[in-house]
């Protein structure tokens, strides 16, 4: 029972069950009944645009896609008449919900993880189901070499993280290269005052971290896998390996159970880690930012490496200098997943627009557009037979929009995950005034609780 | 898009795979030669020649008037727009765009950035300009610091941003803000209003801000910052005093030069034009008690106010519509500044101050690099609310309007300077593509650092 | 305290050689005391035993600091000092459930205070070869993660260290250091003068975890929430590994290379085996929630500390039987706001309303709930009125100030009744203690009276708040953003919001030293992204400055101050409380 006693009488008064009110008084579906949308323009984004057509949301998925689908009884029906559905917008790289970022003290914090320091009543998170958002890779930030370990996460606003989290989502890792983990101007701020330096501070010590991390996750594996054998060979008394937090999700990225993606700028940088994960034999997931990924497209593309990364923003840092719009397009082109994402609170509520802009930066005919904020986006988390496309069988993770979704002029009425409400544009102005009322309540309250506590305090 | 004079228009692509921008530049246009080493390089390509100029049956969206379905525009060799209508003639010899299926807009004003005085922020303090030592720097002119070949200008340009005010930041009275149009190799060259208006952030209510504490060690309170603030405030006061009495001193010594010579002063003298109510103060301000004093000390010193920021000017409407104060809204997309805002209680600020009456632009609330975003911004506040043709107007016909150049810019009229977008599309769409672009009733190319870069690695394989 | 005053009871001993301390207080000089006679009969008074109806007017009698009588009829002993208690009531003597009362205030036994460099950007630099403070002798591990540092080690109460906490009702507490990540273990002592020695009455009784670390960027592994947690599991996983490990070895010696010692891990062995709880600090829903889960993952017995939000949790609270040490140092009104003041978050008035009706939905819910003041001794009875006017039942407000504690602390056969046999420990209210008006007029801790005096401040520990609103500007390369920074303060922790163009965020790892120094991270939103930052700063009177790091940007600055004081609980160890003179 998470609810305040007023936003409980709001939501029953707009039919939803106080159990489901969201932390911050925000409205969230009462359950996950039948819903029949009927008569949208459906932006598949893996099958083309369907017209005029029904979907019918069932237990979380979608359930048919079709044409004069039937409503069950007690369904709830919404006619979207003049409206567009996409999927879910998927933002491969978000740092909402995090109640801490950067662990970072050491070069190495792969033992920290972002799943610890969720904070599912983030308002970031309604802010973002307002612009049609349903699933982050929640990343841990850019401090050091090898960062910490990521939460793939459904926003789902309002309930608990583990409900939060995305089920069966393969776990990732952050890496960073670059600027940030070098700090070049705090670097140089210490020689000014004499202070020791934290290593590295060059391009060069970070593949030397790498190196030395992925060695080091070798000689544990080989521990563990040598004390299994003997186990199995029926030794006794045997003590198992010391367990290190460190390096175990190091050797499920040299078994390609864990995903990596690496924070990069420039294209030297990039190409160093593809050949070293090469090299150690995994495959980098993601690139993130990759700024410079269209100067090397053929060799992310051979490597089998996404990358994700802004539309257009440029020119913040050096190693921003030679950012282009036309990053995507040319990875595209060369059979590169790419993706836009946010890496921002604010950017992550208009993905939208900025798919938009790839339609003028290098061409992507609209489904191109769209897979990058939503299907590409998927397949860089591992989660692209769940989310990412309007098919028969996924997650009803969808979003219902007054205009095309590529539009500026457009914006989102309804946001479903798993065939649940999470915003609506109606309810949304409905507990305007409701909060308006609850407002006015807790003064009154908070007011009488403190005369009463002035009179008696001696 | 066929051209009848393409070469004039549109100059020809350099190989995809030149290897110094630099240097092909130099070969291709020998005009930018001198400039090509300036500092970051140089990707903006000179726009082409004045001549007359035509586009033919393209929809013409002329912002002050009706739309023109299809229809004609002509520019002159003086840079103005000659003609425009459904039947506008085009004279013998014009060099002709054929804008069937096109439309064409007035360029869009940016009015809010530090465009050309501030390159790379992180790792690169060499190329950030905008910001003067001291706070008190009527007499900085970003006229002076402004880097025609800032890559910034180019990549602008291109989505119809044809002229931005970039200012000076940081103190109290920052320094003097120039209207430039983004075409020219030479800050004179494209500067429409050199000093166009005085950038001033008043000390915070509530707060001293900028300027508390300074040169104090530790310490202070509430009401130490009160002090602090209106001590500052008082400083700006005998400042403007000053000026008045100087510009008085200058005058009476001009009308009679047996008076004592007074002594020149550049900061005081810089201060005259705003003193007679010809420069305005552009105030930056948020909030709604630094909004109102802003106004109240605008209307106390008799200065031309225009708020730069605005988020809760809805809240000091009134006050802004009494005094015909503008607002230049920075913060459409800003994240709502309280958790229990509405979701899209900044998205809806135009619309919101549109209603109340109060006289408003919307600026992209960038700097420089994304000030490209400035049609995005104001397609999302006519997501919300605001009517799509007063959100184009919003950054074209009433930011010029709010500088004093509303009778230059801003719409296609006859007369106007010929600052003209050719798209394919509405001009605040993200996906459309820009097809021609005019400044000064002069071609220019749409290449930028971001299509060479393209062009050079697009097929590598 | 006359005997520390002097000179530790520690070099006392030395002094006598291996004297009994008893004898060594007596060769020092304070056996007028001593000798005093201890047998005490308070008459007339209303008696509320804990267990057991009230008794209207009756008779306590204590003999050598124990209760041996009780009753409306109860004799008064002819050697006994009487103690006329017309007008008073007699409850068992409260139980301070959580704190750090007798700690030192620069604990070297945890990893925060000693462990902060002087503040400043320079921290970020430090990286590993910042100068770690003084831990435990011998320990592998890091300050703030040496779980065998025992309370007792450190108990060094200042002269007025208990005088805030008696004049509450406080007559026994369990202390534990303030800060850290395992903290150490805690003791349960008698709120009065005398030797470190007489004043424990249990030790150790639980390991804590504080999950903070207060050294902040580049102050060494963990600096951050994250790390915490990783350290954490890190050093339980490498507990449960040094158990194996000792014991293959006790086993089979022979041809084995010896483990070393470790005294952190063993120390952990009790808790790993369930025979010792773990409190763990934790307000949020979202922090009891991470505590309950770590508790899960390795079995521990869970006890949590703070709960301000444990409503929320109830049921889970209940089902995985986790008792709550409530904090009742519940957040206080801003006293006046300026007309343009940005309005208060609902989260936060939600909170500062909820906050009295939490000890009764916790009851209601089945938790067991132990009372603690949360530092906040001033208010701590208002408060307990506040909460029974909101529903708590005086039978359970009371329990959660006795009977609940010394169960919790295993110390029920000793403690929190009015029972012949029990501890002479007694907390004498003028009226009703649940009613408005009521005062602690006396005390009895281990037979011993107390007289009560006015509280100075919040006792020991934090001198400066953060709490209230604050109106900061952050400057980052070269732009100036406004923002709000709403702060709760409980002890030295911060926790809050940051508001305005850079976004909404709640902050994490927030400290505030006694001295002054301020530390908290908080999510930004920059054009070029969400990034996170560490803000270090000092506080003095009504003004915050310091710097600001962000991964990848040049340092910045900020700067605020708090436009309205605090409320009618004054600012606590600047104006309410501190210049008020001893009402002796």
């Amino acid at each position: 029972m998470k609810t305040t006693l007023v936003v409980a009488a709001a939501l029953a008064a707009l039919g939803a069950a106080p159990q489901a009110a969201a932390a911050q008084g925000r409205p969230a579906d009462a359950a996950a009944p039948v819903t029949l949308i009927r008569n949208a323009t459906v932006l598949t984004v893996t099958k083309g645009t369907l017209p005029n057509t029904d979907l019918l949301l069932r237990d979380g998925k979608i359930a048919q896609i079709g044409q004069n689908l039937s409503a069950p009884t007690g369904a709830r029906v919404i006619d979207a008449t003049g409206k567009y559905v996409m999927p879910g917008i998927v933002d491969p790289h978000s740092h909402t919900m995090a109640d801490a970022i950067n662990e970072g003290s050491l070069s190495v914090t792969s033992m920290v993880r972002i799943q610890d320091v969720l904070n599912p009543t983030d308002v970031s998170i309604y802010r973002q189901l307002a612009g049609g958002v349903t699933t982050i890779n929640v990343l841990h930030g850019s401090a050091n070499t090898i960062g910490g370990q990521n939460a793939t996460v459904k926003l789902k606003y309002g309930r608990d993280v583990d409900e939060m989290l995305f089920p069966g989502a393969p776990p990732g890792i952050k890496f960073a290269l670059g600027e940030n983990v070098t700090r070049k101007s705090s670097q140089e701020r210490s020689r000014v005052m004499g202070q020791p330096l934290r290593y590295p501070a060059t391009r060069m010590g970070q593949e030397e971290i790498l190196r030395d991390a992925f060695m080091r996750a070798r000689d544990y594996k080989a521990a563990w896998d040598d004390y299994r054998a003997r186990v199995a060979k029926g030794e006794k008394n045997l003590v198992a390996p010391r367990r290190d937090l460190e390096l175990e999700p190091l050797v499920e990225v040299l078994e390609g159970k864990r995903l990596v993606h690496a924070h990069s700028y420039r294209a030297d940088e990039m190409l160093m880690l593809l050949n070293l994960a090469k090299e150690f034999g995994f495959t980098v997931k993601t690139l993130q930012h990759g700024l410079e990924g269209y100067k090397i497209a053929s060799e992310i593309a051979a490597a089998g490496t996404g990358l994700s990364t802004f539309a257009d923003s440029w020119s913040y840092k050096i190693e921003a200098y030679d950012a282009i719009p036309y990053n995507v397009a040319i990875l595209m082109r060369h059979g590169v997943v790419a993706t836009i994402n946010s890496d921002s609170d604010e950017r992550a509520r208009r993905l939208n627009i900025d798919a938009a802009k790839l339609m003028r930066y290098g061409g992507l005919t609209e489904d191109e557009a769209l897979k990058t904020i939503t299907y590409n986006g998927a397949i860089q988390l591992g989660v692209q037979d769940r989310v990412g496309s309007i098919e028969v069988g996924k997650d009803a993770d969808l979003a219902i929009w007054n205009g095309h979704p590529l539009s500026v002029y457009s914006n989102v009425e309804t946001t479903f995950i798993d065939g649940e409400i999470f915003f609506d544009k109606q309810r949304d102005l409905a507990m305007r005034a409701e909060q308006a009322r609850e407002r006015a309540e807790l003064e009154r309250a908070d007011a009488a609780g403190s005369g009463r506590r002035a009179a008696i305090v001696p | 898009m066929t051209m009848t004079s393409h070469a004039a228009v549109r100059p020809a692509r350099r190989p995809a795979r030149a290897l110094l921008v630099a240097a092909a530049l130099a070969a291709a246009l020998p005009l930018t030669a001198g400039s090509a080493a300036a500092q970051l390089g140089s990707f903006n390509p000179p726009p082409g020649p004045h001549g007359v100029y035509a586009i033919r049956g393209a929809r013409i969206v002329t912002v002050s008037g009706p739309t023109i379905e299809r229809g004609n525009v002509v520019m002159g060799a003086d840079g103005r727009i000659q003609a425009v209508g459904a039947d506008a003639a085009i004279p013998a010899g014009a060099q002709t765009i054929d804008g069937t299926g096109l439309t064409v807009y007035p360029g869009m004003l940016d009015a809010g950035t530090t465009m050309g005085l501030a390159e790379i922020p992180q790792g690169a303090n060499a190329t950030m300009d905008a910001t003067e030592v001291g706070t008190f720097n009527p007499n900085a002119q970003a006229f002076y610091g402004i880097n025609p070949h800032s890559a910034h200008i180019g990549v602008t340009r291109v989505v119809g941003i044809t002229q931005v005010v970039s200012r000076p930041t940081g103190g109290i009275l920052s320094g003097q803000a120039a209207l430039i149009e983004l075409a020219g190799d030479t800050p004179p060259q494209m500067a429409l209003v050199p000093r166009v208006a005085l950038a001033a952030s008043l000390p915070r209510s509530g707060f001293a801000g900028r300027g508390f504490g300074r040169g104090r060690g530790g310490g202070g309170s509430t009401e130490d910052a009160e002090r602090e603030r209106t001590a500052q405030l008082d400083s700006l006061r005998a400042m403007l005093r000053d000026a008045a009495a100087y510009m008085k001193a200058q005058e009476a010594y001009a009308a009679n030069t047996s008076l004592p010579r007074p002594a020149h002063d550049v900061v005081l003298a810089s201060l005259g034009p705003v003193l007679r109510g010809e420069m305005p103060v552009l105030f930056s301000a948020d909030q709604a008690s630094d909004i109102r004093a802003a106004v109240n000390f605008a209307v106390e010193n008799h200065l031309k106010a225009i708020i730069l920021g605005g988020r809760e000017a809805p809240e000091v409407a009134a006050l802004l519509k009494q005094h015909d104060v503008p607002v230049i809204v920075t913060g459409v997309m800003a994240l709502p500044s309280s958790e229990d805002d509405p979701y899209d209680v900044n998205f809806s600020l135009p619309a919101r101050l549109a209603a109340a009456g109060v006289r408003y632009a919307i600026a992209s609330g960038e700097d420089g690099a994304e000030a490209r975003n400035l049609p995005y911004v104001a397609g999302m506040a006519a997501a919300f609310g605001l009517p799509k043709d007063e959100a184009l107007k919003a950054v074209t016909l009433y930011p010029a309007q709010i500088f004093g150049v509303g009778d230059q810019l801003g719409s296609i009229e006859v007369g106007k300077r010929a600052n003209l977008v050719v798209l394919d599309g509405d001009m605040l769409e993200a996906r459309t593509n820009t097809k021609a672009l005019f400044i000064d009733g002069r071609p220019v190319p749409l290449d930028t650092k971001h299509t060479y870069l393209y062009e050079m690695f697009k097929a590598r394989p | 305290m006359q005997i520390r005053r002097s000179l530790t009871a520690t070099t006392a001993m030395l002094l006598v050689g291996v004297a009994a301390p008893s004898m060594a207080a007596a060769q020092l000089g304070v056996q007028q005391e001593r000798n005093a006679p201890s047998t005490y009969a308070i008459t007339n008074a209303r008696i509320v035993p804990g267990t057991g109806a009230t008794i209207e007017r009756g008779t306590v009698v204590i003999r050598d600091g124990v209760i041996t009588a009780v009753g409306a009829s109860a004799a008064v002993p002819s050697d006994a000092r009487t103690v006329d208690g017309t007008g008073l009531t007699v409850y068992p003597g409260f139980i301070e459930a959580f704190g750090s009362l007798g700690m030192p205030s620069r604990s070297n036994g945890n990893g925060g205070r000693g462990g902060r460099p002087g503040g400043g950007p320079q921290a970020f630099f430090r990286g590993q070869q910042q100068e770690q403070p003084d831990g435990a002798p011998n320990s592998l591990h890091p300050p703030g993660q040496q779980p065998e540092i025992l309370a007792v080690d450190l108990l060094d109460p200042a002269d007025d260290a208990f005088t805030a906490a008696q004049a509450a009702g406080f007559t026994a507490a369990l202390t534990a250091p303030a800060s850290g990540i395992f903290v150490g273990q805690s003791a349960v002592i008698s709120l009065r003068d005398g030797a470190v020695q007489e004043l424990v009455l249990r030790s150790p009784v639980a390991m804590h975890i504080g999950f903070t670390t207060s050294r902040g960027f580049g102050g060494g592994f963990p600096n951050s929430l994250l790390g915490v947690f990783a350290a954490l599991r890190q050093m339980l996983l490498d507990a449960q590994h040094y158990a194996a490990v000792q014991a293959a070895y006790t086993a089979n010696p022979r041809g084995r290379a010896r483990p070393e010692l470790d005294p952190s891990l063993a120390a952990l062995q009790p808790a790993l085996a369930r025979q010792m709880p773990v409190v763990m600090t934790a307000n949020s829903e979202r922090e009891i929630a991470r505590a309950l889960d770590l508790a899960k993952e390795f079995n521990l017995r869970a006890v949590i500390a703070g709960g301000q939000e444990a409503y929320k949790i109830a049921d889970r609270l209940k089902a995985e039987n986790v008792p709550v040490l409530l904090s009742m140092d519940f957040p206080e009104r801003p006293a006046r706001r300026g007309p343009d003041a940005e309005p208060e978050p609902l989260r936060v008035l939600r909170e500062r309303v909820e906050a009295p009706r939490t000890p009764a939905r916790l009851v209601d819910a089945g938790v067991q709930v132990a009372l603690q003041s949360g530092g906040g001794y001033d208010d701590f009875l208002a408060n307990l009125q506040r909460a029974v006017e909101n529903g708590l039942s005086r039978q359970a407000a009371l329990r959660a100030l006795t009977v609940a504690p010394a169960e919790l602390f295993g110390l029920g056969d000793r403690l929190g009744t009015v029972e012949a046999g029990k501890i002479a420990n007694l907390t004498l209210v003028r009226g009703d203690v649940f009613e408005p008006g009521a005062t602690v007029t006396q005390l009895f801790v281990d037979g011993r009276p107390v007289t009560v005096r006015a509280a100075a401040g919040r006792g020991e520990g934090t001198t400066a708040t953060a709490a209230g609103t604050w109106t900061v500007t952050v400057t980052l390369e070269g732009s100036d953003h406004p923002v709000t920074l709403g702060l709760q303060q409980s002890g030295e922790t911060l926790r809050g919001t940051l508001q305005g163009t850079l976004g909404t965020a709640q902050i994490s790892n927030g400290s505030l030293t006694p001295e002054g120094e301020l530390r908290f991270t908080s999510t930004v939103t920059l054009p070029a992204g969400s990034e996170e930052a560490t803000f270090v700063g000092t506080l003095t009177g009504n003004t915050i400055r310091g710097t600001v790091t962000i991964v990848g940007h040049d340092p910045g600055t900020f700067v605020g101050t708090r436009p309205e004081a605090r409320g009618p609980g004054g600012a606590r160890g600047q104006g309410r409380g501190a210049g008020r003179p001893p009402q002796r």
